[in-house]
């Protein structure tokens, strides 16, 4: 069959089949590349389609960022990638251009931020831990919905509170920024429920004004009538109650905090305060809980003696009760008396005193301090701590003191209130007065009067009936050393040698019951003998009463 | 063309592609073996545009579209085949870029441009240096096989570096795009057939 070719009749109809396959193979070729088509304009539609809005971003460094690596992050999702990173014209920046994914283009607007996650450390908590290994990132925060923006400028350090957070804005007014640090704690019973978000100068220069976010549900707890201080990191107070250390976490010492409680000992339910509400911040604890009293009552104290140690904050008391405190202190001298006077300015909060039953006649609420003073009430100096030497200013009643009143509407602007010396200065009055009287003592008399006595004196002790009741005084003691060496002699031998037999007999009483002496093993025996006895005669006892026959017949043979 | 030679469409056979019988031309089936006889690949040119079509249009998202996804202590990183031979000579493995370069890129392109060269050729009846153009299939032909090293390079890498958190490797899309151009471009050569070449020439001599 190889060397012969079959001819063309043999395969008639094969040759035909051939022929309409090889026709109808022709357009289902053309299939492959038209689903090649579709499946690359699928991928190009679908890139177009996904291709979200391009922004661009600009920090001060681009430190960490790389183009075509870096990613745009929101909630750890990835939302875009930095393509290209180029210098500013002026060169004080870096520009970032971003491709977002399109899905980015629903959040993005005017007030989205931008910062950069880098690892960092900060003296209260260590951030971005994961991008010492997979490199920085930028992180996004939507912010509110806003009119859209392509232009950005990120921040340099990644805001404390991100849109979305459940919590609160609270504004608090202070005088001095104290160790409030952006990012620094929100304490509420030494436990952390915020951060300071922003701290700024107000416009006027007089307070700084913070912005603090308190975190859900925490935000309940900040009340209408709450107060805020700051625990700065360690409150170290010296004042007329000595030494008073304050913190309220180890966190705290080292980058301060602001903390905050109500003070309120009634559980009355109260409205919590509304977003970004305003509250003054207080200097420390102290100060924070002492200003519940809104009213204040300003006097002048008008002291002519040192005030030293009396400084600005120090308190008034009431009989050791805290009822103000001092302002100031100021110092002038008035020519025309020749005097110097020292005015202290003090805050009174006369709520704090209460008073039992109905004023008497006469006396309307606001002309109570003339009544009291009228009664003697006086303001003193007074040493509160005598290691420090801070002073006080005590208000008390002084019966004896001179009348005085108060002097409404005088130069100070403030109603001025009588004061009385100090102790001190009161001891020295009483000294010159006791120096006084003793002058007055008429001690020439005295000293002739007393010579006068001594020489009675000297004649009684001359007189014969003196010695001779010296002499006989004198054989009393001979006797008396006599009777002494006899009983010493005679009397003591004899008296150690009896308890020397006493001992002797004793320890052979000792030997006797010593355990294991032979008469203890004898009486032991003796014991157990007069046991078993006992209990012989018990069991005659107990078969005479079951069978009191057998005492005549004899016990009963038992089978 | 000095010496005539007698080809077997010439003498009115047709050869078996399987087992090279000479069968006479009309011939349905291989007496012998019984494959099927064609005298010359049916429909040949049309395939083979079909196919470099479609492998051309691949080629495009095979190059674009990330090839490996590797993933290395949290660190993403999507590398295309040419980000890959950038990266592989910015770190001075030049060698290593070389062989991807030519293996993945140079010669599914070179392929594709080859074929369809040849397949402009013989529609038009070109005369120019059919013996070169024949060369050039053949080289088509066995370097074919050879672009598929990229993708057991990918096959290989996702299997071996597998190691958790540490670092793992990921196909990408492109792998299956580039897959299926290599294979694409070696049916194309397939199903052309390179005696077209020499028929014009054959049809002038007579």
């Amino acid at each position: 069959m190889s060397d012969q070719l079959p001819s063309k009749e043999d395969f008639p109809e094969a040759a035909v089949a051939a022929v309409n396959r090889s026709r109808s193979r022709f357009s289902l070729v053309w299939v492959v590349p038209v689903v090649a088509a579709l499946i690359g304009g699928w991928l190009v539609v679908k890139a177009l389609t996904e291709k979200g809005p391009q922004i661009t971003i600009t920090f001060k460094s681009a430190e960490g960022l790389e183009a075509g690596k870096t990613k745009v992050k929101f909630k750890d999702v990835e939302v875009g990638l930095v393509e290209e990173i180029r210098i500013a014209e002026d060169a004080s920046h870096v520009v970032l251009k971003v491709q977002m994914v399109r899905e980015a283009a629903r959040f993005i607007s005017e007030h989205t931020r931008f910062w950069v996650v880098r690892a960092r450390v900060s003296a209260s908590a260590i951030y971005g831990l994961g991008t010492v290994f997979s490199g920085a990132y930028i992180d996004v925060d939507p912010g509110k919905p806003g009119k859209p923006a392509t232009m950005f400028t990120g921040l340099e350090e990644p805001p404390i509170v991100t849109t979305g957070l459940p919590g609160r804005h609270f504004i608090l007014e202070s005088e001095r920024r104290g160790s409030v640090e952006v990012g620094a704690p929100i304490y509420y019973r030494q436990i952390r429920v915020g951060e300071v978000v922003a701290y700024s100068l107000a416009e006027s220069g007089t307070k700084i004004v913070s912005k603090i976010f308190v975190h859900a549900p925490y935000h309940e707890f900040v009340k209408q009538t709450t107060r805020f201080w700051v625990a700065s990191g360690l409150d170290i107070r010296l004042n007329a109650q000595g030494i008073q250390v304050d913190t309220e976490s180890l966190v705290s010492i080292l980058v301060g905090g602001i903390a905050f409680d109500s003070f309120r000992n009634n559980s009355d339910p109260e409205e919590p305060a509304a977003e970004n509400a305003s509250f003054t911040l207080y200097a420390n604890r102290e100060l924070a809980k002492e200003r519940i009293y809104s009213t204040k009552n300003h006097f002048v104290l008008l002291f002519e003696e040192s005030v030293r140690g009396l400084s600005p904050g120090a308190p008034v008391e009431f009989r050791g009760i805290p009822v103000g405190q001092v302002i100031d202190v100021k110092s002038e001298f008035d020519f025309k008396m020749n005097k110097v006077k020292i005015p202290v300015i003090a805050a009174v909060e006369p709520e704090r005193i209460s008073f039992i039953g109905k004023l008497p006649e006469g006396v309307s609420r606001e002309r109570l301090a003339d009544y009291l003073v009228e009664r003697g009430l006086r303001a003193q100096l007074r040493t509160g701590n005598l290691l420090t030497g801070q002073s006080y200013v005590a208000l008390d009643f002084f019966p004896n003191a001179k009348p005085a009143a108060l002097v409404r509407g005088g130069k100070y602007g403030y109603t001025e209130f009588p004061t009385t010396p100090t102790q001190l200065e009161e001891i020295g009055t009483k000294l010159s007065q006791l120096v006084a009287k003793l002058d007055r003592i008429p001690l020439d008399q005295i000293g002739n009067d007393l010579s006068a006595t001594i020489k009675g004196a000297k004649r009684i002790a001359n007189s014969p009936e003196i010695i001779e009741a010296v002499k006989s005084l004198n054989a009393a003691v001979k006797e008396l050393r006599l009777l002494t060496v006899e009983l010493r002699t005679r009397t003591a031998p004899e008296l150690n040698s009896t308890l020397k037999q006493a001992q002797a007999s004793l320890s052979a009483a000792g030997d006797m019951l010593e355990s294991g002496s032979p008469l203890q093993s004898r009486l032991k025996e003796t014991l157990e003998e007069l046991a078993s006895a006992a209990r012989a005669l018990r069991v005659l006892s107990d078969s005479l009463e079951r069978q009191p026959q057998s005492i005549l017949t004899g016990k009963e043979p038992t089978e | 063309m000095k010496k005539k030679a007698l080809t077997a469409r010439k003498a009115g056979l047709v050869a078996c592609t399987v087992c090279h019988l000479l069968s006479p031309d009309g011939a349905g089936r291989c007496p012998r073996c019984g494959a099927a006889l064609h005298s010359r690949k049916p429909d040949s040119i049309a395939r083979s545009w079909a196919l470099v079509m479609a492998a051309a249009i691949l080629y495009i998202p095979a190059n674009v579209l990330p090839m490996t996804t590797v993933t290395s202590l949290g660190m993403v990183q999507s590398d295309t085949i040419m980000s890959g031979v950038v990266y592989f000579v910015q770190s001075g493995s030049w060698p290593i870029a070389l062989v991807i370069f030519v293996a993945s890129v140079f010669v599914p392109l070179l392929k594709l441009f080859i074929l369809s060269y040849l397949l402009i050729s013989v529609q038009r009846k070109s005369h120019f240096r059919p013996k070169d153009r024949t060369r050039l299939y053949l080289i088509t032909e066995a370097v074919g096989r050879w672009s598929m090293l990229d993708i057991f390079v990918v096959t290989i890498l996702v299997a071996l570096v597998n190691l958790g958190a540490l670092a793992t490797i990921q196909a990408g899309p492109a792998a299956l795009y580039f897959a299926a151009v290599v294979v694409l471009t070696m049916l194309a050569a397939m199903s052309f057939d390179p005696r077209l070449i020499w028929d014009v020439k054959e049809k002038m001599h007579e």
